[in-house]
């Protein structure tokens, strides 16, 4: 059951992230003759094509060789799921002329709930880890892409975060667009830290084309950030030049 | 040929002299930077595949991978941008740290070390100054050294490479650190001249075009070349005859053999007044000057500037009209104060009714001197920039009904109003309607002599209301429609003499209604009437356009996934440049 799951989430994760890949690469295409070409764009898109390619080869991965998936592995898939598919369903829903994003008004109980329970997942995790690594683990360079991958994935979901707490005092509200973001991320990074663990602890093992994805992504996540940081400091250009139908901005500078 | 904008940008083909002081060291440091999180990530993923588990190799592998490549990125992320001192200081340091690991780490690899240590020093001496690469130099030194006693002693640098070593480092510091000494002297000499050029020539009023000898054009500043010389200069007509096409009289100024311009410029003089044919056709009349320099190549050239006074001529043709206008107006009302004056001091055995009446007319011409006097320190105000209107909700239409019967009843004029009910609020300024609407109907007025009705309408939507004053007057062509706003502008020389006024009542209502957030605009037929139609926003519309504090979302998502990234991942917007 925990490994049908792992494969199932895992397969439609990695499916929605390429999409969400061609989706992008799209959008550079129709862009370009108006805006020209994007940093932004071509990272994001490397990242989905990193992103989606992991999540698909984990999930065929346990499919085809029935490995035993552990339940921490379960839960980060579980949690990021619903925030990855919600941003996904934004953006199919843009690209049909809808409107992309919804708005929270206010802070509503159920959502300082979820946050609360973020918290406390974030330390289940951090408690779970330890846990794993109580007898010993075996931690070779295989491993080393996953732990990039957090502090990586960790940082973009720093900057997320940061504009959506910038964003709500103006606003009065949350954008369910941007909450998601920001969820997706340090998920994703605790799934890298908890496949890390386990093969170090012996439970999974590295194989070569997982490992090739891994490290690919590890270029394509610092590419990213290194766009979003040239892109606060002005000294890149990109889309976000003057455009028609600019709407005030609430991020933090 | 293309002409460079901006204040720091002036030429065809780039600067003219070098390039700007640091862009080298800038661009070293963001390849270095990027070269370095490349390798480090290359290095740490092959060695990944090897299936070193445990050991020294593992160790070195997973340092790198751990924190090679984290410190990398680090310092990759603050290479550009001004405060870059941790890209350049943080990466030689790391880079120390990281050859010294694999030396201990990997004895055998020591040799190779050593050229990376060379490596390091020459790029800090490069990059981050003598004194810096100097330290970096000792830390090479020590580490070098230092790695003889961790290691094991079959594995010791000898004297043979560790001496070539410090003869190396100390040529290529030497070396490294004279050729940046002359190459930041010449880039910062060079650079301050060539800011200092590109700041005179981007900030005068002037165009200035340089052609060479045979007057083909070379460079010209962009900015005032697009307000002097505009579209008719087009890149396409590269020689300075079609490209400038200056006449002097009814003359033009052949520049085939020799620039014309400093064949006729007399020494001491300011420059010459010729004229060029402007995009509309029309004379634009310039102040031209040109000197002859030596160029870069040391081919001889010349510079033109030119100043555009079309402006300084019009000003002149309108004073001139203006003191024939004001003398006029002010004239007429003054010879009847003073002859009703001149006669009740005369005669001062007149009945009752004859000095009332005298004194009636004094008062009438007064108050039209004052109303004229008020029209030309309005005007006065409005060209110092000091006309402002506080802005408000208001409710025009008792304001228009007021203004139409008095009117109707000073003028004996037939004024008709129709306005729309239920027309909502404007976001305007109570006093600045009146006085619009109250020259609009003086206008229509004094343009339809022959007493045809004046009608005032008022109309609109949720976010704009609509106020259009109509007259059957005299009306006028499309040409005459499309300047009356201009101050002093009178359709005809002889409509001072016909109907008086000074000419700056319709650039006054222009002016007030802008001051509003309005606008105006003119239908006019010649013979047929005119109406003028002033469209303001409504209070409801201005006050939905502000964004709310607090209960406003945000508006819809970006249609772009890559623009909503942006925005969610706070991307500041920028101007595009």
């Amino acid at each position: 059951m925990m490994t049908f799951s792992v494969a199932t989430v895992n397969i439609v994760l990695g499916l929605v992230y390429s999409c969400y890949g061609v989706m992008t690469i799209l959008d550079l295409k129709h862009g370009w003759r108006e805006r020209g070409f994007s940093h932004f764009g071509l990272a994001w898109i490397a990242m989905a094509f990193t992103c989606g390619p992991h999540h698909l080869e984990h999930g065929l991965h346990a499919a085809a060789t029935g490995t035993n998936a552990g339940f921490l592995d379960v839960a980060a898939v579980v949690v990021g799921f619903p925030a990855g598919v919600a941003w996904f369903l934004l953006r199919v829903e843009a690209l049909a002329g809808g409107r992309g994003d919804r708005f929270i008004s206010g802070t509503p109980r159920w959502l300082k709930v979820a946050a609360a329970l973020g918290g406390i997942y974030a330390f289940v995790i951090a408690g779970a880890i330890a846990w794993t690594w109580r007898n010993g683990i075996d931690f070779t360079p295989r491993m080393t892409p996953n732990v990039l991958l957090l502090f990586v994935y960790c940082v973009i979901g720093y900057y997320l975060l940061r504009t959506q707490l910038g964003n709500r005092e103006p606003s009065g509200g949350w954008s369910v667009s941007g909450v998601a973001l920001s969820a997706v991320f340090p998920t994703c990074g605790a799934m890298h830290v908890l496949f890390a663990t386990y093969a170090a602890s012996g439970k999974y093992v590295v194989d070569p084309i997982g490992l090739t994805i891994d490290w690919l992504a590890v270029p394509a996540a610092i590419y990213f950030v290194w766009v979003v940081r040239a892109l606060h400091r002005g000294s890149v250009t990109d889309w976000n030049e003057g455009a028609e139908g600019v709407r005030p901005r609430w991020a933090l500078a | 040929m293309s002409v460079a904008s901006g204040s720091t940008e002036f030429g065809l083909a780039g600067p003219r002299w070098g390039r700007s002081p640091s862009s080298g060291d800038m661009l070293a440091l963001r390849v270095v930077a990027t070269v370095r999180v490349a390798a480090a990530i290359a290095i740490a993923a092959f060695g990944s595949y090897l299936g070193h588990r445990h050991g020294h190799q593992a160790a070195l592998l997973l340092l790198i991978g751990l924190v090679g490549v984290p410190w990398a990125t680090v310092v990759m992320l603050n290479s550009d941008g001004t405060d870059n001192r941790l890209a350049r200081l943080g990466g030689p340091v790391g880079d120390l740290l990281m050859l010294f690991a694999v030396q201990t780490l990997v004895p055998s690899a020591a040799e190779t070390v050593l050229l990376g240590y060379l490596v390091v020093v020459a790029f800090t001496a490069y990059t981050a100054g003598r004194a810096f690469a100097t330290l970096i130099v000792v830390g090479a030194v020590a580490a070098a050294l230092g790695g003889n006693i961790i290691t094991p002693e079959s594995t010791h640098l000898h004297t043979s490479a560790i001496l070539p070593f410090l003869i190396a480092l100390v040529a290529l510091l030497s070396l490294v650190d004279r050729t940046t000494l002359l190459q930041a002297r010449a880039t910062t000499t060079s650079a301050r001249l060539q800011t200092r050029a590109d700041t005179i020539v981007a900030h005068v009023a002037d165009a200035v075009v340089v052609t060479d000898s045979t007057g083909s054009v070379l460079q010209c500043n962009a900015a005032a070349a697009e307000r002097v010389i505009g579209p008719a200069g087009a890149p396409g007509s590269l020689h300075c005859q079609g490209f400038l096409g200056l006449h002097r009289g009814e003359r033009s100024l052949d520049c085939t053999s020799g620039c014309a311009l400093l064949r006729e410029r007399v020494d001491g003089d300011f420059g010459l007044e010729v004229w060029r044919r402007n995009a509309d056709g029309r004379r634009q009349p310039l102040l031209a000057d040109a000197a002859q320099v030596v160029g870069v190549d040391g081919r001889s050239e010349v510079i033109h500037s030119l100043r555009d006074i079309s402006g300084i001529k019009q000003a002149e043709e309108a004073k001139t009209l203006f003191l024939a206008t004001a003398s006029h107006e002010l004239k007429t009302p003054l010879t009847v104060i003073t002859g009703f004056a001149s006669t009740l001091i005369r005669y001062t055995d007149l009945d009752e009714g004859t000095r009332k009446d005298a004194l009636q007319a004094i008062h009438a011409r007064a108050q039209e001197l004052t109303r004229i006097v008020e029209r030309l320190l309005l005007s006065s105000r409005i060209e110092a920039g000091r006309l402002e209107v506080t802005l408000e909700d208001v409710d025009v239409v008792p304001l228009l009904q007021d203004r139409a019967l008095a009117f109707a009843a000073a003028m004996a004029r037939t004024v008709d109003t129709d306005i729309a009910a239920g027309l909502p609020h404007a976001y305007a300024n109570g006093h600045a309607v009146v006085t619009v609407v109250d020259h609009l109907i003086d206008n229509a007025a004094k343009y339809s002599p022959g007493g045809e009705v004046i009608v005032v309408r008022a109309y609109g939507d949720d976010e704009r209301i609509r106020i259009a004053v109509t007259d059957h007057g005299i009306g006028m062509d499309p040409e005459q429609a499309e300047h009356c706003f201009e101050r002093f502008w009178q359709a005809e020389a002889t409509d001072v003499r016909r109907f008086g006024g000074t000419g700056i009542g319709l650039y006054i209502v222009q002016s007030m209604v802008e001051a509003m957030g309005g606008t105006i605009a003119v239908e006019s037929a010649k013979g047929a009437g005119s109406t003028f139609t002033v469209t303001l926003l409504t209070s409801a519309a201005v006050l939905s356009g502000i964004p709310r504090q607090g209960g406003a979302g945000p508006a819809v998502g970006e249609s772009t996934s890559i623009r909503e990234f942006m925005r969610q991942i706070g991307v500041p917007e920028r101007g595009r440049r």
